[in-house]
């Protein structure tokens, strides 16, 4: 162990001289973190959208005997919008300048239509033609959704009341004009005072059947308006949003690049000043070697990755970011991340001493590190054997490690099947560049 | 009584299909200098690697019975570390008493810079002058040296040899390979080698 703490130390020593090198470390961290914060904050904000209201909407709209305050119905409906009141030029200017990324207008006549309860009205949406268009198209289908939801109580409301006139007999209204019902109870009433024929018995059955089927329409009406409810279990667990994505893929790339860099080009520097020669007359073994560049990964991949965390978890406090950063698990965080870097640096060790000179290292860490992220982005359903092929390599176990020590409410299982697979693809790779170090040292 | 300090018995290397030395066997005994000359690529650099420890033989077995330094052809130290670091990581890594001590011994012996200029912009001969100090780490009492006075003056040319001839002196072994003919003179015994072979093993052999 001793070998290997000297070695580390000379590493680190080697990187601190580095300028160039050191600079672009301490920079890479913050540039990648302020990235993930903004993509996350972009991702979580809510997008403006103009509301024109072409009908003059009153404060209150009453459907079907059903009073709504539009204010108070758009603003819970309107959650993942920031709905603002324009006229319609203003609304279109702002659309075109971007300042507001959609308009919804509700036309005129809007509200007669609707208190008609047997015509619909629409509602008119305008997108603008940048990269939120599609985002603010489903909101804004999830924003009449919701309308519709509320309005279908309304509706099945005013449906009911024709029902129990039909049932019950009494006055009632349809588009304006009054009108009188006998119902099924009046029809028995009278057929009671009528002498009993095969005609009446047949009225009287239909009477009995149409009460039955008649007591069955509210639920029918409730099922035509929902054919298929969607029901959420509350899912165990933080929420997962976007931001607790982007940091895991942020941390696990930045990390994955530059372990496999570092181990790659520190392992292949041994070869190329002719030191390991040196070392491998009874100073350092192999293994020792192979164990300080995995060492040095594990350290300077821990450094940055818990600097990406803490730059966003300031980012994430300062732009209130949905989610936000959970502080309390960063020492989970941080476990995780030095077992990726050591991963990976075994990974880059190998490649390292395959090269046997820091810029072929380099140059081959690179073309290595880009479709291992990518293998470790491609769903299990895509492609299968991408994902078995991902599932060899460190990245994709760094990034559910990370995500789930951030946001599962009890992540120590999917932890630490996660910590296993990457202490076992480290040992393997380890074994390799153990190997290769043997070789290229002998 | 000279005693055999290192032995090599059939040791060979080969890469590949190349074979860099053919199976060979060499002592070096206490008191004694050995010269090994040859053209490029006879395999000097090979022997003195397997013998240092530097290079695993592909054949054969390599007996060390002393504390060996080796001097490699090309200067091998970290560039980015100044020749006093480079001086105490090696002593630390050798196990050596008092790393300081030691590499502040050297550096004065072999008058090399004591600033923290990194060795990698050292002149070529202070590059090699730090090479052969660096051999010297641990107190060997055998010392391998593979062309250890190119790139060097005269001046520090002599301190090498003052080197070889006090280790010699104390009883200790010394190997260096040449190609200067005139180095010859300060070795006891001459191993000429060839295509990987050695083709003779005394200087009378080789010059009459």
């Amino acid at each position: 162990m001793r070998a290997v703490r000297l070695l580390l130390r000379k590493d680190l020593v080697v990187l601190r001289r580095s300028p160039l090198l050191l600079g672009a470390l301490l920079a890479y961290p913050i540039v990648i973190a302020l990235l993930v914060g903004l993509v996350a904050g972009y991702a979580s904000a809510k997008p403006r959208v103009a509301f024109v209201d072409e009908d003059g909407l009153p404060a209150v709209v009453t459907v079907a005997g059903r009073s709504f305050h539009i204010q108070s119905v758009v603003d819970q409906v309107a959650k993942e919008v920031t709905l603002v009141r324009l006229g319609p030029g203003e609304a279109s200017r702002e659309l075109a300048s971007g300042k507001v990324v959609a308009t919804i207008t509700v036309p005129p006549g809007f509200v007669g239509k609707l208190l008609t309860t047997v015509h619909s009205p629409s509602l008119i949406l305008r997108t603008g033609s940048g990269g939120l268009a599609p985002r603010v198209t489903q909101q804004v289908q999830a924003l009449v959704y919701r309308l519709n939801n509320k309005l279908q109580q309304g509706y099945i409301r005013a449906n009911l009341v024709f029902v129990r006139l039909l049932l019950h007999g009494g006055s009632g209204s349809f588009l304006g004009r009054r009108f009188d019902v006998l119902g099924l109870d009046g029809t028995e009433r009278l057929l009671a005072g009528v002498p009993e024929s095969e005609r009446v018995a047949a009225i009287r059955h239909f009477v009995r059947v149409a009460r039955v089927g008649l007591a069955q329409t509210g639920a029918a009406l409730h099922a035509t308006a929902h054919p298929i409810a969607l029901v959420q279990p509350k899912r165990k667990g933080r929420t997962w949003v976007l931001s607790a994505q982007v940091q895991s893929y942020g941390i696990a790339l930045t990390v994955t690049f530059l372990a496999l860099l570092l181990a790659a080009g520190a392992a292949a520097a041994e070869q190329e000043e002719g030191t390991l020669g040196r070392l491998r007359r009874g100073l350092a073994s192999p293994g020792r070697l192979v164990s300080s560049k995995v060492a040095l990964a594990a350290v300077v991949g821990l450094g940055l990755g818990a600097a990406i965390a803490v730059v966003f978890g300031i980012v994430a406090e300062a732009g209130g970011v949905s989610g936000g950063e959970p502080w309390a698990r960063l020492p989970l965080l941080f476990a995780g991340v030095a077992l990726a870097a050591a991963a990976v640096g075994a990974a880059g060790t190998l490649l390292g001493a395959l090269a046997r000179e820091p810029r072929t290292a380099s140059l081959l860490a690179v073309l290595v590190v880009l479709p291992v992220v990518f293998l470790g982005l491609v769903p299990r359903g895509a492609l299968a054997a991408a994902w078995w092929v991902s599932e060899l390599l460190p990245f994709s176990h760094a990034v559910r490690f990370i995500g789930a020590a951030l946001y599962d409410t009890s992540p120590w299982r999917a932890v630490g099947e996660q910590a296993l697979w990457l202490a076992g693809l480290g040992a393997v790779f380890w074994m390799l560049a153990r190997r290769g170090m043997r070789t290229l040292s002998g | 009584m000279s005693r055999v300090l290192v032995r090599a018995v059939g040791v060979a290397r080969r890469y590949g299909d190349i074979e860099a030395l053919a199976p060979t066997d060499v002592e070096l005994e206490s008191g004694e200098t050995v010269a090994l000359v040859g053209p490029n690529g006879a395999g000097k650099s090979t022997l003195l690697a397997l013998l240092a420890g530097a290079l695993e033989p592909s054949e054969g077995a390599v007996d060390v019975h002393a504390r060996v330094g080796w001097v490699p052809q090309r200067p091998a130290h970290y560039a980015r570390l100044s020749a006093r670091e480079n001086l105490e990581l090696f002593a630390e890594l050798e196990g050596v008493g008092d790393p300081r001590a030691s590499a502040q011994l050297l550096l004065e012996r072999f008058a090399l810079p004591a600033g923290r200029r990194p060795s990698g912009e050292l002149s070529v001969g202070n590059r090699q002058r730090l090479n052969v100090a660096l051999s010297l780490l641990g107190e060997p009492e055998v010392l391998l040296l593979d062309e250890p006075t190119a790139s060097l003056d005269p001046g520090q040319r002599r301190r090498v040899w003052e080197v070889v001839n006090a280790l010699r002196g104390e009883g200790g072994a010394v190997c260096f390979a040449t190609q200067n003919l005139e180095e010859i003179d300060h070795a006891d015994r001459v191993l000429v080698l060839l295509d990987g072979r050695i083709v003779a093993s005394s200087a009378e052999e080789v010059f009459g």
